[in-house]
């Protein structure tokens, strides 16, 4: 008659080794423990001591939970490090592409004079400052040398619409070029949509175009960050807007704000303003210290603490609101959760690691500047010239990218060769940003335990964390914010 | 439930019939008095009424019915009087007749969906819940076997499945069983239920993939994120962990894998952390199907270990389903009563069980959603099946 | 009278030459340093600037930084096979390596 052994005939020894992993303290006695692609377990510290020390037992309900994150592996099974191998190249596979974004400057002219642009904007009459031709033609050359099947161009500025004629120039230009060569192009215009008539937005819906508008908040906000001759910026969004919508496509506008010391107490309005306009999303960002921000002494005007209670407060409002049945999402958190949830870097340029700079994005100036980010072209409006590569007039494609500051710079920031990062819980789920660091403490590594940036992080990935941990609810919710990306 | 083997109630074999194969034989039926005599040579025709005319030629014949009304003209032939039992088999049905032991085998019917072929009754496991309890005997016959039913086949079949036992067990013959299916059926679509093991070894992973066939996959079972509970299901140490390497090699060569999980009370508490686990590792896989318990073979044997009502857990079932879905994998949910399930599963919902295991209860009549149900296994009408059943109406 | 220099000692068996000098030279815009390199500790002078006034806080944060440097240069040195792998992988198809 059939035999049947019981469970303890395939029970697990309790022989187990350590796979790499950090460990974090969460608050009190909690701890959370990360594998190399952001496999996470939260575990009491008695049973973490256990853990390491060999002496955690089967019969512990963690250890079946370890063994499945891959953060143990008993002696005997070959599947763990095959998999973790796997995963890890899944984490790091967007690398090889290389750079993707290229931030195309066309003018630095402007209708609006926003108190934290980055950017020296020149009033609308200088031509000066305006892209030219010849200086698109060359970017364009070094946007096709990199190897990235999928590649992006954003035009920005000043107000890039105020030098459309070079935008169709470029965009007629690199179409062709990238059907030729089997890679997907994608164009988006950052843009006010102040000065969006018909025609240009009828040729961005005949060319495929998206649109990346501003939008600080209600309209008494939104004018107060951003003041125009005539003071009606929101009024010639809303109008902008709509017309977009409606000439472009829906879905092919997407909203941006920018954080000011107004906005800090006004985050509900702010997101009710972009659920009425019908956005299903907001990205809540922190204040950058760069450019007029830094000269108004409006990034001085507030610190990390304040920020983090005006995020914590809009994502409690927008898990809300997802409650009551709007589905809407916080960007910064979704790209935060897919780094939790799953083994794929979004590659978003602000927070990787390896660093965004050159590698997966980069600035072509209106004077051929070449800049290694949007953040580095920022730190240059403020005369720190450090993170220009070059220029499209006068070096080549080796002298840009193998450029010395910028490998330097990368090797120095690697977040698993820094102190504190390399052993934290978190680092799977941040990045490094070495033109941030070098803008406000002078070196582009920095001490983490006195960075903004690590603070501010460090706070959000706490926070994702217990939230998730006190309600399953939130967690299932999150999944599904990463999901619907 | 359809009968698909069993005993016949006589059969008897005329002086120069074709028995060659240690008295067993394998036949396709035919309906077709007029069928081209050629043919007549493999085929065995089916009466059920006495007809006035008995066609000739034909290698075998098949009455179904009472012994006594047999047909008169059928004396001095080879024949087998079959009970009704067997009176859905058609014209294109395949057949094996054993007149030593005075069996018949139903192998392949031309009109269903779900052909499967068993090559073998051996097995390394020994599931708790197996529906084919495995035999330590060599039955090798059994792949040969298979190799005449697909040399019989009739061109145009959808779908051919391979299970056992497991069908890995004959290493390089099965490989070529499979390459002649590809040969003579190209357009059959194929479909192997393996525990996988056997692919851990890189050299037998390659040679499948070098079969090339358009269209073959795997389903291949894992019931935990916990190799001990997994192992302890299927009654194999090391079983998991070879597993997952089997899983890893195939999808390394290109070759399509399934990932099936049978739903009991052994695997149900750690439904959710397999769909992560499934999420996290295997991302990749083309499918996973997450099916309800048969009462039968070693089910019954274990049902105190074993049977959780499926209305108890249908929250974890979406939950589950979710993840899946949640992570863009394509998920099925089979085998289950509709009734029995949350609407939150209706995306990954199939009516699934087995023409011929199907069956409903009487408290089913009534139900205005019977065409999207799945039904029950017949086992399970049987011997147990959940006390929430309730009609939709 | 403020002293316009200050003597501190760093046990070599924690701390290299090359590591504090390292950290010394983050400061060459507040204060220099002189180096007495004795077996049982290394020895730095430093030199304050005219115009930096918290002595006692520029210590405090150059002790710091010698201990930045430090696992710097150690973790810096453990972790290079991995970054390598990774940089390496970025630059792979760029032709450019």
């Amino acid at each position: 008659m059939s035999k049947f052994l019981p469970p303890e005939s395939y029970a697990a020894s309790g022989a187990y080794d350590l796979l790499p992993f950090n460990f974090t303290r969460l608050e009190g006695d909690s701890y959370l423990a990360t594998n190399m692609v952001g496999e996470a377990l939260v575990m009491e510290r008695d049973v973490l001591d256990a853990l390491i020390n060999k002496q955690l037992s089967p019969a512990s309900p963690v250890y079946a939970d370890a063994r499945a994150k891959h953060l143990i592996a008993e002696q005997g099974d070959k599947s763990p490090a095959e998999l973790l191998a796997l995963k890890t190249r899944t984490r790091y596979q967007r690398l090889g592409n290389f750079t993707n974004l290229h931030m195309f400057v066309t003018t630095l002219r402007c209708d609006h004079s926003c108190q934290y642009c980055q950017v020296s904007r020149q009033s609308e009459d200088k031509a000066a400052f305006d892209m030219t031709p010849e200086i698109a033609d060359r970017s364009l050359d070094l946007v096709f040398r990199s190897p990235s099947k999928a590649v992006k161009i954003e035009f920005q500025g000043g107000e890039p619409l105020l030098n459309f004629d070079l935008i169709k120039y470029i965009v007629g230009k690199a179409r062709p070029r990238a059907v030729a060569e089997g890679r997907d192009l994608q164009v988006v215009i950052a843009t006010t949509l102040s000065l969006a008539t018909t025609e240009i937005l009828e040729y961005c819906r005949d060319n495929d175009i998206l649109l990346s508008v501003s939008l600080d908040g209600p309209h008494d906000l939104h004018n107060k960050n951003r003041p125009r001759p005539g003071k009606d910026s929101h009024q010639r969004f809303i109008a902008g807007l709509q017309a977009a919508r409606e000439i472009v496509g829906f879905d092919r506008v997407s909203a941006l704000m920018t954080t000011t010391q107004a906005s800090l107490s006004r985050v509900t309005d702010i997101i009710d303003e972009y659920v009425a306009l019908g956005f299903n999303g907001i990205f809540l960002r922190a204040l950058s210290p760069y450019g007029f921000a830094v000269k108004t002494k409006s990034y001085a005007a507030y610190d990390t603490e304040e920020w983090l209670k005006f995020y914590k407060d809009g994502l409690k409002y927008i898990i809300e609101l997802n409650r009551s049945g709007i589905h809407f999402i916080e960007h910064y958190t979704t790209l935060v959760l897919q780094k939790m949830f799953t083994a794929t870097d979004p590659g978003f340029v602000d927070l990787t690691n390896p660093a965004g700079i050159g590698i997966a994005a980069v600035v072509f100036n209106y004077d051929g500047s070449v800049y290694a980010s949007d953040e580095s072209r920022m730190l240059a409006e403020m005369k720190d010239q450090t993170f220009r590569l070059g220029s499209v007039l006068e070096n080549t494609y080796e002298e840009l990218f193998l450029n010395e500051t910028l490998l330097s710079t990368l090797e120095e920031s690697f977040t698993l060769s820094a102190p504190m990062c390399s052993e934290c819980a978190f680092e799977p789920f941040c990045g490094t940003d070495p033109v941030f660091s070098h803008a406000v403490y002078g070196d582009v590594l920095g001490r983490k335990p006195s960075s903004d940036f690590c603070k501010r992080n460090m706070a959000i990935f706490r926070h994702l964390i217990q939230l998730m941990q006190q309600d399953k609810d939130i967690e299932r919710m999150f999944r599904g914010w990463v999901a619907s990306c | 439930m359809l009968k698909l083997g069993g005993k016949v109630i006589r059969i008897e074999v005329a002086g120069d019939a074709p028995m060659p194969k240690r008295d067993k034989a394998l036949f396709t039926i035919s309906t077709n008095a007029a069928l081209p005599k050629p043919m007549r040579e493999w085929s065995a025709y089916l009466m059920r009424e006495a007809d006035s005319q008995i066609p000739t030629g034909f290698a075998h014949y098949i009455w179904i019915g009472e012994e006594d009304s047999k047909p008169q003209g059928l004396d001095g032939l080879s024949v087998t009087v079959l009970p009704e039992d067997y009176s859905y088999m058609q014209d294109g049905d395949i057949i094996r007749l054993n007149s030593a032991r005075g069996e018949i085998r139903v192998l392949f019917r031309k009109n269903s969906p779900h052909n499967t072929i068993m090559v073998t009754e051996q097995c390394q496991h020994y599931c708790l819940m197996c529906s084919q309890p495995p035999k330590d005997i060599d039955d090798r016959w059994l792949l040969d076997e298979a190799n005449d039913l697909i040399r019989m086949m009739p061109r145009g079949t959808g779908e051919l499945g391979f299970s056992g036992g497991e069908p890995t067990l004959f290493g390089n013959d099965f490989l070529e069983t499979l390459k002649l299916t590809k040969s003579l059926h190209p357009g059959t679509s194929v479909h192997i239920l393996s525990n996988g093991r056997r692919f851990a070894d890189r050299r037998f992973a390659a040679d499948y993939a070098k079969i090339e066939h358009p269209d073959m996959m795997v389903g291949i079972p894992i019931y935990s994120d916990d190799p001990a509970i997994h192992d302890y299901v299927v009654q194999a140490k090391g079983a998991f962990d070879e597993t997952i390497r089997g899983i890893l090699n195939l999808k390394e060569f290109g070759q399509k894998v399934e990932l099936r999980v049978v739903i009991h009370k052994l695997t149900i508490d750690r439904l959710e952390k397999l769909a992560e686990y499934l999420a996290r590792n295997l991302l990749f896989l083309d499918h996973v199907a997450l099916m309800g318990l048969e009462i039968t073979g070693f089910t019954r044997a274990n049902l105190d270990k074993l049977w959780i009502d499926p209305h108890e857990y249908r929250d974890t079932l979406s939950k589950a389903v979710r993840i899946l879905e949640d992570y863009g994998m394509h998920v099925s949910v089979y085998n289950h009563p509709l009734c029995l399930v949350n609407p939150d599963v209706s995306k990954a919902y199939r009516k699934s069980i087995s023409d011929w295991k199907n069956e409903y209860l009487d408290a089913c009549t009534p139900c205005t959603r019977k065409s999207e149900c799945g039904g029950f296994f017949s086992s399970g009408v049987k011997y147990r099946h959940s006390g929430n059943i309730r009609p939709f109406v | 009278m403020k002293a316009v220099e200050c003597v501190i000692s760093f046990d070599p068996a924690a701390y290299s030459l090359d590591t504090i000098q390292r950290a010394a030279y983050r400061y060459i815009d507040k204060f220099s340093v002189d180096f007495n390199v004795k077996e049982s500790a290394i020895e730095c002078t430093l030199h304050f600037d005219k115009d930096q006034a918290d002595h006692d806080g520029l210590v405090q944060d150059f002790r710091k930084e010698v201990l930045d440097q430090h696992l710097r240069a150690r973790i810096s040195k453990e972790t290079e096979s991995i970054r390598h792998l990774i940089l390496a992988h970025a630059f792979s198809r760029t032709g450019l390596v």
